[in-house]
């Protein structure tokens, strides 16, 4: 009883502090680690946390995990949102005896600032036992190849190049490398696969003049005119990313062309300029349908609101995780915790990373140990119940298999926080279907 | 062959190029009479839209008045900057100066992104201005065929306020001969701040009025900078006319290469540069 009031007047106080931290701090919106909600429910794996007498003890009673995300420039958000996924998993696992008994701390760093560096100073001198995030695919190249020399585990929440499953972990055999969040898979690939049923022939694309940019616009023109092979590609532009503010040059020269559709991959304040911009040139007069795989990042659905444009035949977004899909418990639980956090719905990398701290949970659980390659064997083919829904690791590549759906902005909005555009015609393929697979793994179909 | 597409294409260049006169403007006067390349004016036009976004939601909320407010703030700054922290070199190598306004615009660009967080701001476009104008059955935005008249608004009056006034035959005589102007009794230090006033004046003009369509953001200056710079080269530095003409060159180019040579759009316009060094060293209207 006392435990209980003392527990409803630590949230209440948690609550409140908080909400102040929150109001006053602005940009670093993150409640000191001392203020801690403590929710009812933490089990998100299929592993029943054990609140007695824990089976294995750990060598140690704190499990560091070292954070990394982009805090600095263009993208300095993403770092935020990074964060606030492994904050929420840690408070409420803590919260709830920690792993074993061992408490996470996390230590958070700007990936911004050389990756390499960071990451060695993370294990090295603050003693990390995982790592977790990183933003850009091109972090994660250069990050991945060194993990077998710092000897750690890390779980990529957010970079998409399909080059670390299939390069690094498939073809270079580094089991190192974990990643929670979907490849490119779902920006080029799964887009062509719901572009084949509209009734738009001629595409053009204006796409940020890099990695993730380039490989998309690949995957979405390969697999569209293999699925449909009546399609046109007829316009393809690059604006510099980050950096770009002014668009109007390759909006102008799309509509110089006969293109019904367009495909960009321009994401966060960018994919905002771009639309707003896209808008005042009348430029989705003309166009009928749009691709904008990253346009239901949170920050471009709240930065465009009720603007967002409605076309014809479908402004289609996704994100790597969206906020009301699947409509479980566990997803609810989630998005409620964020909301009532941080007042806003939560964003696709903060769910990555949250379950990613509870991947890392699950495995350790599992072995009793933390033991590098006993804790690889249990991630590999590991099923996690997660916000995102049910995840599978793929042993051959160690990719989570999940599915992320599509939709159209219908013009609606509801207010969390601000207004946030309603998806309609949400459509989702089972992920096995349209991910690429590594040689030796096949669908036991046609 | 329908041309409206290449005229639209050439309407959008017309805008960047108001930009980048804009910018050069400031830096080709300012050149002109203190003989210093001011690296800081493109981080001047970033000054003035992030000056517009406080007045528009800190104090006005109209955007006239922000885009008034924020170019008169640039220009003081720029009063400012050219009081405290240039005239005392101005005895010494030019070279010092030239790192002076270096400084200014790396202080400036951090300044911004503590003073104005690390995201981009944008204001709304008044509904005024959110409007298409018909030309020949293709719809023009209203917004930016202002912006290319502002361009030209300001090549016409900065030309009249030099060629035609009083301050302005002061300031070609500080632009020609210092010493002798000097000499005749023309207070060459108010002539330096009042064209340093008149450089920040029009690129807070710019910027704050580019916030309501294109957000700034914190290096956005290091991009426009180059682009400025390409133009003055082109020039010839210090050339007014030059400048105008070479901001368009640059400007519809850039937007016509988009349209026909998208990959390669970036690499020509250097291109362009080299080869005006080449046959025009000493720039387009350049003398010499």
């Amino acid at each position: 009883m006392v435990s209980e009031e003392r527990r409803s007047l630590l949230k209440m106080i948690g609550a409140g502090v908080a909400g102040l931290v929150v109001g006053i701090a602005g940009g670093l919106a993150l409640a000191p680690e001392k203020v801690r909600e403590i929710p009812k429910t933490t089990t998100i794996t299929q592993t029943i946390t054990k609140t007695e007498t824990p089976v294995a003890k750990l060598p140690k009673d704190t499990i560091r995990i070292g954070v990394l995300g982009i805090r600095s420039g263009t993208w300095a958000t993403y770092g935020t949102l990074i964060e606030q996924g492994a904050r929420l998993a840690m408070e409420e696992i803590n919260a709830a005896g920690g792993i074993l008994g061992s408490k996470i701390e996390l230590s958070i760093r700007d990936e911004a600032a050389d990756v390499v560096k960071q990451a060695r100073e993370l294990v090295e001198q603050e003693k990390v036992d995982f790592l977790v995030g990183v933003d850009s695919s091109g972090n994660a190249m250069k990050l991945g190849p060194i993990m077998p020399e710092l000897n750690r585990i890390v779980i990529f929440t957010h970079a998409a190049t399909h080059r670390v499953n299939e390069e690094l972990v498939y073809k270079q055999g580094i089991k190192h490398i974990f990643r929670i969040s979907v490849p490119v898979y779902q920006d080029g690939i799964l887009a062509a696969w719901i572009a084949k049923d509209l009734p738009v022939r001629k595409w053009a694309g204006i796409n940020p003049d890099y990695e993730y940019g380039r490989v998309s616009w690949d995957f979405f023109k390969t697999t569209l005119k293999a699925l449909r092979p009546d399609a046109e590609f007829v316009s393809e532009q690059w604006n510099p990313s980050p950096g770009t503010t002014d668009f109007t040059k390759w909006i102008s020269a799309i509509m110089a062309t006969d293109a019904e559709g367009l495909f960009t991959t321009n994401w966060a304040v960018e994919a905002i300029t771009f639309h707003r911009q896209a808008m005042e040139l009348g430029f989705y007069k003309k166009i009928k349908a749009v691709f904008n795989p990253m346009g239901y990042s949170m920050d471009v659905a709240y930065g465009l609101g009720k603007d967002y444009p409605k076309l014809e035949h479908g402004m289609w977004v996704s994100g790597r995780y969206v906020w009301f899909y699947p409509p479980t418990d566990v997803n609810k639980r989630f998005v409620d915790a964020c909301v009532k956090r941080w007042g806003r719905l939560p964003a696709y990398s903060t769910e990555t990373t949250y379950s990613a701290i509870y991947m890392i949970k699950a495995a350790i659980e599992k072995v009793g140990t933390l033991d590098l390659d006993a804790l690889i064997k249990a991630m590999e083919n590991m099923v996690l119940i997660t916000p995102a829904g049910v995840r599978w690791i793929r042993p051959q590549d160690h990719q989570a298999v999940y599915e992320i759906p599509y939709g159209k902005i219908s013009g609606e909005t509801i207010n969390v926080g601000g207004d946030v555009p309603v998806l309609t015609d949400v459509r989702a393929v089972p992920a096995f279907l349209y991910y690429r697979s590594p040689p030796d793994y096949k669908m036991p179909i046609g | 062959m329908d041309l409206t597409p290449i005229f639209y294409q050439i309407f959008i260049g017309l805008y960047r190029a108001s930009i980048y006169w804009l910018i050069a403007s400031g830096l080709t006067i300012i050149f002109g009479v203190l003989r210093v390349v001011n690296f800081s004016q493109a981080v001047f036009l970033i000054l003035g839209g992030y000056l517009a976004y406080t007045f528009y939601y800190g104090f006005t909320g109209s955007f006239w008045l922000s885009i008034l407010l924020a170019s008169l703030c640039v220009g003081i700054i720029g009063v400012a900057i050219e009081f405290f922290l240039l005239k005392p070199l101005y005895k010494i190598d030019v070279t010092y100066q030239l790192l002076m306004t270096f400084a200014v615009s790396l202080i400036i660009n951090d300044a911004t992104k503590i003073l104005w967080g690390k995201l981009p701001v944008s204001i709304p476009l008044p509904e005024t201005l959110g409007i298409g104008v018909s030309i020949l059955g293709r719809t023009y935005p209203l917004y930016i065929i202002l912006m290319i008249l502002i361009g030209l608004l300001i090549y016409v009056s900065i030309t009249i306020l030099i060629n035609r006034t009083m301050w302005g035959l002061r300031v070609r005589a500080t632009w020609r001969r210092p010493e002798i102007a000097e000499s005749i009794g023309i207070n060459t230090s108010i002539i330096y701040t009042s064209v340093f006033f008149l450089g920040g004046f029009v690129a807070g003009l710019g910027g704050s009025l580019m916030v309501a369509f294109s957000p700034v953001a914190p290096g956005l200056g290091d991009f426009l900078i180059v682009s400025a710079f390409i133009v003055t080269v082109i020039a010839g530095l210090g050339h007014l006319t030059g400048a105008y003409i070479a901001s368009i060159i640059i400007g519809v180019s850039e937007s016509l290469f988009t349209l026909y040579v998208p990959e390669v759009d970036l690499l020509l316009i250097y291109l362009i540069m080299a080869l005006s060094l080449l046959i025009r060293p000493q720039g387009i209207l350049g003398e010499r």
